[in-house]
């Protein structure tokens, strides 16, 4: 489904992404992994139009994405839920998440999706008419999550979802993941936190200093020796043996 | 953008072409074409003084006119009160600088529109508290009248405009003006590596107010009858704003060509559509603003670069 | 103290106008960062609009509303689409400095222009019912003006149902408080700026409208409005509408505390004051988040 080849990025002088390749298939849960600053958001942010590469290619259904304003390209089916989560705070969370189908092929379908949205995050039906300022983090990424599903993507992607927020939290995250995929969603995973990515994740792709130097199976990544050396080191090792 | 050895060209041009004007009173003309040179060298001092900070400090000064009008506003009351008109003339100056320093140190907190919009309210607050204290028109008694000289007012503002063009000048490939080029690209880089961009800001504001009161001076001196608020009017800043825009701004000769230009134009069209040169410079702004920020002088080194390629491949 | 009292009030009815003036600037501003200085001439033109309809067909002013709005809210759209929409391009600072020059070169344009067409005379609507007022103890309100002020406080209500409840105001609210978080959510943020121009643009001409029924219309109120309704967006802030309004009340019976205190000719200083106080107490202004 999306098919990207030799992306090149870059802000001024900074060399952002070099020569990236990779794919995802329908149905996936693929991860990108790697330490800060080595060009992850900027890859999302590439796919989802919000900053143009100097080079190389983005196909959706064989679609190029590198023409599309960001609006449309939610319009294509491709979803992201940025960092930090940028939820409009002056807004309740049935209008954050309403907001998220505001794309036209969603809007008609929406008081549908906003049910199925309520049936994955139940505690949000309950605050529906909440400020989000009022919300905790945990609770605010749910709706961060949800209203990128309103807009009824096949690829949702998500920049960093675990920042900030207890394990417990982040389980439940990552279960409603899981389940979003069972229900036909591939997803595209930016995550720091190595091991609970690739618990969820059926491949992985490593990205260093703006290239990808590594790409496998879930459980393959898990055991390869550089990944445990660089992100699973003692204090990682320490959280997985608590899960 | 270096005084380059280009720059410096236009700089010995205009002033060779200030050395024919001076001729001009020589060969007997009509005093309305002194009036209309008289003109174009007060807008070309009124347009340099302004290009200081917005050229090379890269602020745009909306209150410009208040410097312009507390020069004429001492000058006029000291000379009619007997002073030589050079000295009344520093003092108005002086006076306009100092007001400057003064609401500098506040002005200067903000930043970009805000400086803009800020500098626009004080210079409104000042004309309309002269046009509440002193509403009655300023007339020049009439000993003075009958000992008026064009020529002497002429010869002064040939003198204050080639002031104008040489400070700029000079301002551009001194350490002063490097040090604002600085500022003007990236303030906090500069603050960084030592520069101090308040001091550097109120230097050129004192060198901006400074000629903006000489040019008020000049504007007390040369008119026999004017409201006082007049020349505080809002006006007088964004005709040199045009004028420095439109030939280009950061320049030495762009002011110079932008208020050859507009005084020429105004006159003409002044004619038959009066004020009708504002709506052709305001839309000229807008499209410069858009596509050519650097003005006529810009558009001339482009076209000079076609031109030059054309003749290099021929 | 009645004519303080009736200072007052006539300070009160012009505040409101004010406020719309100001509602307008602030919504453009607040959604795309673009500071129009030509508002001033928009709510003039405005003005004439309905000057020329009560002058050339004879339509009431009040009316003319029906066809300056429509009329204002296309003007936006244009000078949004042939203007504007370039100077949206940049990044923020640059976008409200080139938006500020852009703006100050359309002002000067627009004030030439109907300098040419139409004089520089001050221009009023004469009615039938212009000298009506209403009588309240020793105090009398001029009806024409009371209701201006309703009208303004209307169209500032339908604006906020607007935002509030209406997709695209929605759009426009999420566009004015991220607009990367709303391309992302699907929203065509250039359509939102769009939008929120015209919308500006209409409560300017709105607003021109009734400043002509009421007061008068002239070339030259262009830069005075345009200075009114800045004092009043640094004064109340972005963000609410109706906080919008209540800044343009406060600055309209300041100036009538201030013509009281000091005398009629100190009346625009005050104004002044506040504004240059206010921007430089807080340096990145109350437009700073």
């Amino acid at each position: 489904m999306l098919e990207i080849a030799g992306l090149e990025a870059g802000y001024g002088d900074v060399r952002a992404l070099s020569g990236v390749t990779l794919s995802i298939a329908a149905g996936e849960i693929v991860a990108l992994l790697g330490p800060n600053g080595a060009g992850k958001s900027t890859l999302l942010n590439c796919i989802a139009g919000l900053v143009r590469p100097s080079a190389g290619s983005i196909r959706w259904d064989g679609q190029d994405l590198r023409a599309l304003d960001t609006h449309l390209v939610v319009e294509r089916g491709v979803a992201l839920v940025p960092e930090g989560r940028r939820l409009f705070s002056g807004m309740t969370v049935e209008e954050n998440l309403e907001l998220g189908a505001f794309a036209s092929r969603a809007w008609a379908d929406r008081r549908a999706v906003l049910e199925r949205v309520y049936a994955l995050f139940p505690i949000l039906a309950e605050r529906r008419r909440t400020a989000v300022q009022a919300l905790s983090g945990g609770q605010q990424q749910m709706v961060a999550v949800g209203r990128a599903l309103m807009a009824s993507p096949r690829l949702l992607m998500l920049d960093e979802p675990s920042l900030g927020l207890a394990p417990r939290l982040v389980a439940a995250i990552l279960e409603a993941l899981g389940a979003i995929n069972r229900a036909g969603v591939a997803v595209f995973l930016v995550e720091q936190n190595v091991p609970a990515a690739l618990s969820l994740a059926h491949r992985g792709y490593l990205l260093e200093g703006g290239r990808i130097v590594g790409e496998g199976s879930g459980t393959a990544l898990m055991a390869d020796a550089h990944v445990r050396r660089a992100y699973l080191g003692p204090l990682a090792v320490r959280s997985a043996g608590a899960r | 953008m270096t005084a380059t050895g280009h720059e410096r060209r236009w700089v010995v041009a205009i002033l060779a072409a200030f050395g024919v004007l001076a001729l001009l009173p020589l060969t007997g003309p009509r005093d309305d074409l002194l009036n209309f040179v008289f003109l174009i060298l007060l807008s070309i001092t009124l347009a340099e003084s302004w290009n200081v900070v917005a050229g090379y400090a890269g602020q745009v000064n909306l209150g410009h006119a208040a410097f312009f009008g507390l020069g004429a506003l001492i000058t006029r009351a000291l000379w009619i009160a007997g002073t030589p008109i050079a000295l009344a003339m520093t003092a108005g100056a002086a006076t306009a600088t100092v007001f400057a320093l003064i609401i500098g140190v506040a002005a200067f907190r903000l930043r970009g529109a805000y400086f803009a919009i800020g500098t626009l309210a004080l210079g409104e607050i000042l004309r309309t508290t002269v046009g509440n204290v002193l509403p009655e028109i300023s007339t020049l008694p009439a000993a003075t009248i009958a000992g008026y000289r064009l020529t002497l007012r002429y010869y002064l503002a040939l003198v204050l405009a080639a002031a104008s063009v040489v400070t700029v000048a000079t301002l551009a490939t001194s350490r002063l003006g490097l040090g604002m080029r600085a500022i003007r690209e990236d303030e906090e880089a500069a603050e960084a590596s030592g520069v101090g961009a308040l001091a550097l800001k109120l230097t050129a504001l004192a060198l901006s107010t400074a000629l903006a009161g000489l040019a008020g001076g000049l504007f007390a001196y040369y008119h026999i009858s004017y409201y006082p608020a007049h020349p505080f009017g809002p006006h007088w800043t964004f005709d040199a704003l045009l004028m420095t825009f439109i030939g280009g701004v950061g320049t030495v000769q762009g002011p110079v060509l932008g208020a050859v230009l507009y005084v020429v134009l105004k006159e003409y069209l002044a004619l038959r559509w009066v004020d009708i040169h504002l709506l052709i410079f305001g839309a000229l702004f807008v499209a410069i603003v858009l596509s050519l920020p650097g003005g006529l002088v810009q558009a001339a080194e482009r076209a000079r670069a076609v031109l030059g390629a054309r003749r290099r491949a021929a | 103290m009645t004519v303080l009292a009736q200072q007052l009030i006539l300070g009160l009815l012009i505040g409101g106008l004010y406020g719309l003036a100001a509602a307008g600037l602030s919504l453009i501003f607040g959604v795309m960062r673009v500071l129009n200085v030509a508002h001033g001439e928009l709510i003039m033109l405005g003005g004439y609009g309905a000057f020329w309809l009560a002058a050339l067909l004879g339509v009431d002013p009040f009316a003319s509303l029906l066809l300056v709005i429509p009329g204002s809210l296309l003007l936006g759209a244009v000078l949004y689409w042939g203007l504007f929409s370039f100077v949206v391009r940049a990044h923020e600072e640059t976008r409200i400095k080139n938006s500020l020059l852009i703006g100050f070169g359309l002002a000067l344009a627009l004030h030439a222009l109907a300098v040419r067409l139409w004089t520089a005379d001050e221009r009023s609507i004469p009615t039938a019912y212009a000298g009506a007022v209403l009588t309240l103890g020793d105090v009398s309100i001029p009806l024409v003006r009371l209701a201006t002020l309703t009208i303004a406080l209307v169209l500032i209500g339908t604006l906020q149902l607007l935002l509030s409840r209406w997709r695209w105001g929605k759009a426009i609210r999420a566009t004015a408080e991220d607009w990367q978080a709303a391309l992302l959510t699907g929203i065509d943020v250039r359509r939102a700026y769009l939008l929120a121009f015209a919308l500006g643009t209409g409560l300017a001409g709105a607003a021109g409208t009734l400043v002509t029924v009421a007061y008068s219309v002239s070339p030259s109120i262009g830069l005075e409005w345009t200075l009114k309704a800045l004092i009043v967006v640094v004064l109340a802030g972005l963000g609410s509408m109706f906080g919008t309004f209540v800044g343009g009340l406060v600055l309209g019976v300041a100036e009538a505390a201030s013509a009281a205190t000091f005398g009629g000719p100190y009346r625009e200083i005050i104004g002044l004051v506040i504004f240059v106080v206010v921007l430089v107490v807080r340096p990145r202004g109350l437009f700073g988040r």
